[in-house]
Formats: structure tokens, C-alpha cells, sequence
């Protein structure tokens, strides 16, 4: 018996762009990729390196939301019932030129997280290769939120496009794409048989060569949920942190009691969304620390937002903080 | 199955986002999780055998699920043999008009805090056959005073402060009750005390059953389940057939489980109720209804129940032994409470409102909500699995329920 259910459009429209354009916003391939202008890495190679556009995507998310939330006032639900589409239309702006209004100084900085992130690895003494524009996305959110019939047939592409690089390693950077090659395609599609890596492991398997990161302060990890609950990755960033000499604090919840920065609601319930983020914020700011470090693209986003204005305490990748050392 | 989910997730949505601007619930889940992190981690510190415990409940739990057959029936053959009457109720209706036969109309009923009350809207369906129906737990008799419905499953008035507590007592006895906590009390204690004595049934559910003893066991800490399941001359418990376990021993495992992580140590009140209450003391006659309740009766509820114990993934749910640990760790529930909910509350409420409590139309807002976040997973003694859970049914609302687009083993 098949259910008929008309879910709120925006979902459809994820599904849509992943599944057509291999991107949840439909981001253009050379959009996602530029970053990697000044690297040429390979095509082909050992370890593939794989940003699955997630750190690309990040603030044009947040300024979807940012439109739909503003749309929202009424407290009708209206995001929900018209769907990201249909609201920019009746605003009488096109989704391209949303995504245009996306500030130069936020691309930028995403972008980088992946430029930082390769360099990183490189001169840890990793060769990497990297699909560049054809680079797809893994299709974590088909899988998040229930299109698996789509992600059986998208995934199969996404496979093949793994297996070009002729990679025995795939490195992710966002624990999304790392948990759903790891957990769910060996289930959902046939012929998935490339080794799954986080930057995290790589890194921390090599962290006697990283760098001292100059830092005054102390930090305190905000542990993402996949990594630690999911993957088993948290040990790992304490260690990487007493390696560059930087100070850790933790949370009241961390590790595997790590609190959820309300991500995953951003897209449905951005106001639930965003409450979440503040109280998150709000337990990692209660350690004093100077810098709060997560290493998730959508913890990244969140936790950002959630910062008030004028906030002491500044938010950043894993990778951005460990390249502070490389950077010197 | 159809239906325009948008309409349902707008309403929805309006409600989630006014719960999370409310002072009230904020204050009272604030406090209300401290508090629970705070004595749960006390306790097992004092009972260190706990997680131990739980893991076994676990496995007890697991076999009892898949036994449930035969368990309902050793649990059926008891209550009679102990001079009880016991009833299967397949569904929702058929529960209802068994309890409502047994009752008659006019009557005096008496109730204790029972979720499966909840799914079965047993309350107002009792009422609408003219009897005069009160819930005796003090926060449930809040909410039927107030028409509102349980914001947590162990403390279901979580978002009513003093003052409004105080503003419906004032209304409804028809005094000023000042919002002090100790009177608020104290008048509801008065007015339910003669409901006790009065009522010609008592109705409450059990924590868990024991099959080879027919031994229904209620934690309480209020005393109200006490009363009302003494003072009548009535009881009837309706109770859910996933609670049955094999032997008295075991329920005992699963209720200190059960209540540990319900953040009690110990509750003030654990009842072991098996037939009516009996005396032999004149010339060794046999005579019920000493006391006690003349009549006990157990109706044990399936309503869905058997679909998911017979779900190789689902079967797990029927695990929950509701001590709410999880809502305390559920970081939507810490800004909304129970308005992520339908009957059922929370990512394992999402789960349990798809099978037993308005199906998945109900439950697609709430498995929207979900964050997938998995810490409810740490804390749950089951170790239930919501996230899975919800991603599956996720699935099936997209997609439809034919099994095979779901997760396999064999695809690589
Ligand atoms: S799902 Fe687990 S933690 Fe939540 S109420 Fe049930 S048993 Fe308790």
C-alpha cells in the first residue's frame, strides 16, 4: 500500500536539486569547486579527497533560511506550506539572485575551510586526487530524510563518479558524508567498496607533524553529533589539540553526551533551529573558552548563527584552526 | 492511505515555535532537567549495579517481546486462576467498550496516570457514557481541570507553574486557593479523598505484568494509585500487552529499572496487585472483597502492538519502559516539551504515535522534528534505537511501506 502524503515542499526541492544536479541547492559544479584553482590536484589517485560541496553549501543554507524565516513573521508556517521555491518567487526575487545576496566575505571563508583542509593533508603527507566539477554530493540528506529509493539510484552515480579517481581511499571532511558512505551505502547501493576516512582520523594519525597553533586561549570542542555518536570520532580531537598545544575545556555535554546545535531542524523548523543553536552556544560559552572548534560543516553554520552579536567567544572549524599553524 | 501533510506540519509548526517562546516551559524543563541529570547520576552512584540491571531488563525485555503470544496467555490464565477477569482488547474501541461494559453509566470512576489512557482517550470516553470520571494523579487532575493534555509522561503538567495552578484551582472550587504549593496540594488531597470512598471503580494501568503470577506492578510515588485501587469496590487495570514479562522475579528487574531511570532511587509506593482483595478469616471461608476491590479486572490492550513486535526493526520500541530519561536528553523537547508530540512524546513517541496512536500521518510532523541526533540512544536503559527508527518511517511516508527499498545487508 503506497502512502500518499504531500510533504512540505521544500523537502522535494533538496531532493530534486541532489538528485538533478548532485547538489541539495543545485550549486554549480564549478561553484562548488573553485577552491581548488590554486591546488590542480589530480583526478586520479590514492586518496580522494571529498568536500561533497557540504562546506560550499553552508551559507547559501543560512541565507535560505534567512529568507524563509524573514518570509515567516506571520508565524504561519509559511516556509513549510510554500516551500523555498515558491516564496522567493512571490518575493519577487529569483532563487539566482539569492544565491548572489550570499556575501562575498562568507563564501569565501567556506570555500577556504576546503582549501585549508587539502593543504592540510598535503603537507601532512598525504597525495591527494579530487573530482572538481564533477565532483557529486553524497546524497546524505536523501538519506536524512527519507528519499532512500532515491538515494538507491543517485547513489549508484555518485559511486561511479567515486570510482573514476580510481581512489582505494575516500577522505571526507563533513562526518554527513563520512557516516552515510560508511553506514548506509554498504545497505543501499551495490558495488561501494572504497575505504572511508574522516579528515579527523587522517589528521590525527599524523598529528606529531601538525604545527603549534599559536593560541592564547583555551578552546572547547563542541562534539558533532556523527562524529562522536554515530562514528566513535572524539578522543581523536583532544588528542589532535594537546598536539598543536592548545588548552581544551569541555562542556557540561560533550563526547557521546554531546548536545545536537539544532542543524538538522534548519530546513523544517528554523525557529526550533536556531533556539537550539543558542542554548548549545550557550553551554560551550559557560567554559570561558575563547574559541569554540567543531568540525562539521551544518555545527560550523549553526553554532555560528547562534553567537550573538558582539560575543567574545568565536566559532571555527577544526581545519581553520589547525591551519592558524600552517599559516605562519 | 492519503492526506495533505502541509495543513497538519503548519499547525504544527506554529505550535512548536509558540512553546519555545514560553517563559513557563522554558523555566520548568530548565529546572526539570537539571534536576533529572542531577538525581539519576546520584542514584547510580548509590545503585551501582543499575546499568548492569538494565542490560539485563534488555534481554528479558527482548524475549518477552518475542514470546508475546504465549506470555499473554500464561498472563490471561493467571488472572483468572487468582479470580480475576481478564479481556484482550485487539483495538482501540474494543478496549473502550469492554471497560465502559464492565462500568455501566453513572458511576463514580477514579483513575490513575496511565499513557495507554492517553492513546485510548479513556477519560472522555468514559464521561461521554455519563460517568464522573477523575484522574487522582495531581497532575493529570491539573490538566482535565484546565483541558489540556500531558506535556511529559512523568510529570504531565511540566509546563503549569504555581500560578496558574493556583488561578484554576480558584475557578474550579470556587475559592480563592492562593498559588502556594503546599495548599495547592493539600485542596486537591480534600477533594479527591471523597472521590475515593465514593467511586464504584478504580482504574489504573501497571508498569509491568507478570505472567506466571498475573502480578500487576505500579510505581507511584503520590499514593493516589494506592487509593484508588483499594478504596473501590472495583479495579480494573488496562494495560498494554508489551508489558508482560515471564516471572514475578523479572518484573521486579524491569519496575527498579524502570523507576531508576525515572530518577527515583526508590519510589515511595510500589503496589503488586494479582486478584481481588480476599479474607479467610471466618472458618476459613474464602470471602471477596475484604477491604479491597470485590472485582478485579484486566483488560490488556493490543492496538498495534503485535504489527510492531512482529517488525524485525520495530519490535524494539515495545521495549520503552517509559521512564522519560530520554526527554530530558531530547534537545527539542528542552525548548518545546510535549508540543513534540502526539499522545506519545518525543523521537520514541514519534515512533509508537505511527503504530498505536493515529499512524504515520499523525507522527510525520514529529518524525520531521526529529534531529536524528541520537543522545536520547545514550541514555535510554533499552537502548532503543529512535534514530533508526524514524529514518525508517521517514522512508516509508516518501516511499511507501514495501519493504524492499528499505535497508539491506546483501546490496554490496
Ligand atoms: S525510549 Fe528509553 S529512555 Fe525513553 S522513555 Fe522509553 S525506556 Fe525510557
Amino acid at each position: 500500500m503506497a502512502v500518499e502524503m504531500k510533504l512540505p515542499p521544500v523537502l522535494d526541492i533538496i531532493r530534486g536539486n541532489i538528485v538533478k544536479h548532485g547538489n541539495p541547492l543545485a550549486l554549480k559544479g564549478a561553484e562548488v569547486a573553485s577552491w581548488a584553482k590554486r591546488l590542480s590536484l589530480p583526478a586520479q589517485g590514492e586518496i580522494l579527497f571529498y568536500t561533497g560541496g557540504e562546506y560550499q553549501l553552508v551559507p547559501f543554507i543560512d541565507s535560505l533560511v534567512k529568507t524563509m524565516t524573514h518570509m515567516d513573521q506571520g508565524g504561519k508556517g509559511f516556509s513549510l506550506m510554500m516551500g523555498v521555491r515558491n516564496i522567493l518567487d512571490k518575493a519577487g526575487i529569483n532563487a539566482e539572485k539569492i544565491y548572489a545576496s550570499v556575501l562575498a566575505k562568507d563564501k569565501e571563508r567556506f570555500n577556504n575551510v576546503c582549501y585549508k583542509a587539502a593543504v592540510i593533508l598535503q603537507e601532512l603527507g598525504y597525495d591527494l586526487c579530487y573530482g572538481g566539477e564533477q565532483e557529486l554530493y553524497s546524497g546524505a540528506l536523501l538519506y536524512e530524510l527519507g528519499y532512500w529509493q532515491d538515494l538507491r539510484e543517485y547513489g549508484q552515480k555518485v559511486v561511479q563518479s567515486l570510482k573514476q579517481s580510481g581512489a582505494k581511499t575516500i577522505v571526507c571532511l563533513s562526518p554527513h558524508a563520512a557516516e552515510v558512505f560508511k553506514l548506509v551505502y554498504p545497505k543501499l547501493v551495490k558495488g561501494f567498496q572504497i575505504e572511508v576516512r574522516t579528515f579527523v582520523e587522517m589528521v590525527w594519525e599524523k598529528r606529531d607533524k601538525l604545527p603549534a597553533v599559536k593560541f592564547d586561549d583555551s578552546v572547547v570542542i563542541h562534539d558533532s553529533c556523527r562524529l562522536a555518536r554515530e562514528l566513535g570520532i572524539d578522543q581523536e580531537l583532544r588528542d589532535i589539540m594537546e598536539s598543536v598545544g592548545a588548552a581544551v575545556r569541555e562542556p557540561m555535554r560533550s563526547r557521546k553526551w554531546t548536545t545536537c546545535c539544532g542543524g538538522p531542524g534548519k530546513l523544517l523548523f528554523p525557529e526550533i533551529s536556531h533556539k537550539i543553536a543558542d542554548r548549545r552556544i550557550g553551554e560551550l560559552e559557560e567554559t570561558g573558552a575563547g574559541v569554540i572548534l567543531t568540525s562539521c560543516p551544518y555545527c560550523l553554520a549553526a553554532l555560528q548563527g547562534g553567537t550573538k552579536e558582539g560575543s567574545e567567544t568565536g566559532v571555527e572549524d577544526l581545519i581553520e584552526f589547525l591551519y592558524r599553524g600552517f599559516a605562519v | 492511505m492519503s492526506g495533505d501533510l502541509q495543513k497538519e506540519f503548519g499547525d504544527y509548526t506554529k505550535n512548536l515555535n509558540r512553546a519555545s517562546k514560553d517563559t513557563n516551559i522554558e523555566t520548568a524543563i530548565s529546572r526539570a532537567v537539571k534536576a533529572y541529570r542531577a538525581t539519576v547520576s546520584d542514584a547510580m552512584e548509590r545503585y551501582p549495579h543499575t546499568p548492569d540491571l538494565a542490560a539485563e531488563v534488555r534481554q528479558i525485555k527482548t524475549d518477552s517481546i518475542a514470546n508475546n503470544d504465549a506470555l499473554l496467555q500464561q498472563a490471561m490464565e493467571s488472572v483468572e486462576r487468582n479470580k480475576g477477569k481478564a479481556f484482550y482488547a485487539r483495538d482501540k474501541q474494543q478496549a473502550l467498550e469492554i471497560v465502559a461494559e464492565i462500568i455501566g453509566k453513572e458511576k463514580i470512576v477514579v483513575k490513575g496516570k496511565s499513557m495507554l489512557g492517553e492513546e485510548l482517550h479513556l477519560r472522555e470516553y468514559l464521561e461521554e457514557k455519563g460517568n464522573e470520571v477523575w484522574e487522582s494523579d495531581l497532575g493529570e487532575f491539573i490538566l482535565q481541570l484546565k483541558h489540556d493534555r500531558p506535556m511529559h509522561i512523568l510529570s504531565p503538567a511540566i509546563h503549569v507553574p504555581r500560578e496558574q495552578v493556583a488561578e484554576i484551582f480558584s475557578k474550579f472550587f470556587g475559592r480563592e486557593v492562593p498559588p502556594d504549593i503546599a495548599q495547592e496540594v493539600a485542596i486537591v488531597k480534600d477533594f479527591l479523598r471523597d472521590k475515593y470512598f465514593k467511586a464504584h471503580v478504580g482504574i489504573s494501568s501497571a508498569n509491568v505484568v507478570a505472567a506466571d503470577t498475573g502480578a500487576m506492578v505500579i510505581i507511584e510515588n503520590e499514593g493516589n494509585i494506592r487509593l484508588s485501587t483499594a478504596a473501590p469496590p472495583v479495579h480494573i487495570v488496562v494495560v498494554g500487552i508489551e508489558k508482560i514479562v515471564p516471572t514475578f522475579q523479572e518484573s521486579m528487574k524491569v519496575a527498579e529499572v524502570t523507576w531508576r531511570y525515572a530518577q527515583y532511587g526508590v519510589p515511595s509506593y510500589v503496589s503488586m496487585i494479582s486478584g481481588p482483595s480476599k479474607t479467610g478469616d471466618i472458618e476459613k471461608v474464602t470471602t471477596y472483597g475484604a477491604h479491597g476491590p470485590r472485582e478485579f479486572y484486566v483488560v490488556f490492550v493490543d492496538n498495534g502492538r503485535t504489527t510492531m513486535a512482529q517488525d524485525e526493526l520495530f519490535s524494539q520500541a515495545l521495549h520503552c519502559l517509559r521512564c522519560g530519561g530520554c526527554m530530558y536528553e531530547c534537545p527539542v523537547f528542552q525548548v518545546t516539551a510535549g508540543n513534540f508530540g502526539h499522545t506519545y512524546l518525543g523521537g520514541i513517541g514519534s515512533v509508537w504515535t505511527a503504530f498505536v496512536a493515529g499512524g504515520l500521518e499523525k507522527a510525520a510532523p514529529l518524525l520531521y522534528t526529529c534531529l536524528r541526533c541520537g543522545r536520547c540512544v545514550e541514555r535510554c536503559p533499552m537502548q532503543i534505537d529512535v534514530p533508526a527508527m524514524v529514518g525508517e518511517l521517514r522512508n516509508r511516508i516518501v516511499n511507501g511501506e514495501e519493504k524492499e527499498i528499505g535497508l539491506d545487508s546483501q546490496a554490496s
